[in-house]
């Protein structure tokens, strides 16, 4: 019973941890429509940040070598996360949103994050190569003097109130106008353009909190795990977090936070029941990537919206009640349908 | 200087290498206007099929070869009327049919790695001792390679000028509608060009693998962005402009890696790709740009 109760709280720790990742990325694609294969990328800009900042001075002879090193409490830790993300973000928008088409983008950002990738490696001075870093302090860990068990526990507490204040915040973005007028590039930039309105800043804005968002969401996983190398950033990692949104429904904030839960639950507990052969140790993990893979192929197919669609904002509502009301008869759902199908 | 010569020389391999697999990824890019990020596990598929081969039916690589080309352009077929052609039929962006090649990407990897798992797999080549070519060295596989490449370039040349499928390839990929307005049989035209395009990335995976030695489940599509590289310096969806940019990247990456870190090889690569789109995303050879 306290192996279930130690399982479901990782579980769960991941999850919320995941969901500010989604997020972070429905803020990018299923509000704005930015086309971000770079998600990973911010995560460990934010995860390496986080380490760096609340790690103390490498010690001599101890096999880690890094930069910084200045033992720096857990809220600071987050907000250089944050920082160094939004920077990153804004540099890698600033000059490649402007005048990219979106597969552009798309293959743009994977190379930024793969250039990142070969640097976190190769340069061991920077953040000790592929080895990574280690020995992240856990937040609060020294102080609280809590049992392994109960520690975990605070760390649940903490990354639902993060979730909580991140959810919250998307929440008021995708309501307020800034949210509206993101849809609006994100359906037709052009009619926004002769609006008045300048796309790319708007999002170049969406951008950089998506790369904030993910930092946060990197600065949590360091804290929580305690290291960060490169084979956590893998191109695979941002493809998980994709299928996660589109799973879940794009567009949509909750339809983020389900899927962040569901592709990785689903992802350990939907090959639970497959042998194990000793002769291939990667055949379950291998049969976990195949189902994520036709998992997404088949939403996209059947149920482009995801599971929880993008809810019609206020006036879509008016117009479909006001075109029942006239007709007498059930309006077509035309205000269900898929946001970039 | 004998040092730019050789790593000239491996860059012309290395180009090779890219040229057949940039032809191929950029003629499917013209006709069906998406970017297919699957296109590296096709040549991961053509490696491990060429293992199977050598296997099961006691083949040499080379013996295996046309075998090999042929089925991966089947799969490619199969791929698109499974899981494509739906989405293209229903009017789909071309950005939803990306992120649909993204699961199949991961399908095709993940199923090479449950069958065969992450271990490095290797070819039964024989040693080969390596000649001298004027300034340059080369070993008799690195000029199969190099010749594999110059055929296959002389056939994609030949079929885009003088067959009825590569014109018509050709008028799908300069104006979409103009060349549906005149009958052009499209589900003909994409199943063929799905055979091509994943024929020629299972030859470039063979060859790639030739040329490296081992590979992983992940190779090919590690190889990928090189490929979008060479590709995108070319204009994408011109398939002359690929040969070009195969070339450019090929010579760049392999005098670069001998002269600095060779770790960062294919970061000069992807560096060159940001910089292209940057200031020139139609291509440094388009000659006049349509959006």
């Amino acid at each position: 019973m306290a192996a279930l109760g130690y399982y479901v709280t990782v579980l769960a720790i991941f999850a919320c941890i995941y969901s500010i990742i989604t997020i972070g990325l429905n803020i990018q694609w299923g509000f704005a429509g930015i086309l971000n294969f770079g998600v990973y990328a911010f995560v460990a800009i934010g995860a390496y940040s986080y380490g760096l900042v609340t790690l103390g001075k490498p010690i001599p002879g101890a096999g880690q070598s890094y930069i910084l090193g200045i033992h720096a409490p857990f809220v600071i830790g987050l907000l250089a996360a944050a920082l160094v993300g939004g920077l990153a973000a804004w540099a890698l928008g600033a000059i490649a949103l402007r005048r990219l088409r979106s597969d552009y983008l798309a293959i743009t950002t994977i190379a930024f994050s793969q250039i990142l990738w070969l640097i976190a490696g190769n340069e061991t001075w920077l953040v000790n190569g592929w080895d990574g870093i280690s020995g992240i302090p856990q937040p609060l860990n020294g102080m609280l003097k809590l049992s392994f068990n109960n520690y975990n526990f605070f760390f649940l507490a903490l990354s639902l109130v993060m979730l909580a204040l991140v959810m919250w915040f998307a929440q008021v973005t995708l309501r307020a106008p800034f949210g509206r007028i993101l849809r609006g590039v994100r359906e037709d930039e052009l009619v926004v353009e002769s609006f008045g309105r300048n796309t790319a800043s708007l999002k170049l804005r969406a951008f950089v909190t998506g790369g904030i968002l993910s930092a946060i969401g990197g600065a949590l996983l360091a804290a929580y795990v305690g290291a960060f190398n490169p084979s956590a950033f893998l191109v695979g990692e941002t493809f998980f977090v994709w299928a996660a949104l589109l799973i879940g429904g794009s567009g949509n904030n909750w339809g983020a936070i389900l899927g962040a839960i569901l592709v990785p639950v689903v992802f350990t507990e939907g090959t639970r029941f497959l042998p194990s052969i000793p002769s291939n140790p990667q055949l379950i993990e291998a049969f976990r990537y195949i189902i994520i893979g036709l998992l997404l192929i088949l939403t996209l197919k059947f149920r482009p919206q995801g599971i929880i669609p993008e809810r019609p904002d206020r006036f879509q509502r008016a117009t479909k009640r006001d075109r029942r009301l006239r007709t007498g008869r059930a309006a077509a759902p035309d205000g269900e349908e898929p946001p970039h199908a | 200087m004998t040092v730019l010569l050789l790593s000239i020389g491996f860059g012309l391999i290395t180009a090779s290498v890219i040229a057949i697999a940039g032809v191929g990824l950029s003629l499917q890019f013209g006709v069906t206007n998406f970017v297919n990020f699957a296109y590296g596990d096709f040549m991961t598929l053509g490696m491990y099929l060429t293992l199977l081969c050598g296997s099961v039916l006691h083949l040499t690589v080379y013996e295996a070869l046309p075998l090999v080309v042929g089925c991966t352009g089947l799969v490619g077929v199969l791929v698109n009327r499974l899981v494509l052609e739906s989405f293209t039929r229903r009017g789909s962006n071309p950005i939803i049919l990306l992120i649909a090649t993204i699961g199949v990407s991961l399908v095709i990897q993940s199923a090479l790695l449950a069958l065969w798992g992450s271990q490095f797999q290797k070819f039964a080549l024989g040693a080969s001792q390596p000649l001298h070519l004027g300034p340059f060295i080369f070993t008799p596989r690195q000029l199969i390679i190099l010749g594999l490449a110059v055929a296959a370039m002389i056939v994609i040349h030949v079929l885009l000028r003088y067959t009825r499928l590569g014109k018509a390839m050709r008028a799908m990929s300069d104006r979409r509608t103009l060349a549906r307005i005149v009958g052009i049989n499209t589900t003909w035209l994409t199943d063929w060009t799905w055979f091509i395009s994943t024929a020629m990335a299972g030859l470039a995976g063979v060859v790639l693998a030739i040329n490296t030695a081992s590979f992983t489940p992940f190779t090919g599509f590690g190889f990928l962005l090189v490929i979008f590289a060479a590709v995108i310096v070319g204009g994408i969806g011109k398939p002359y402009g690929a040969m070009l940019g195969a070339l450019i990247i090929g010579v760049i990456t392999s005098v670069a890696a001998s002269y600095m870190d060779s770790a960062y090889k294919d970061a000069i690569a992807f560096a060159v790709l940001i910089g292209v789109l940057l200031v020139r995303p139609q291509g440094i050879f388009a000659s006049r740009g349509r959006g």
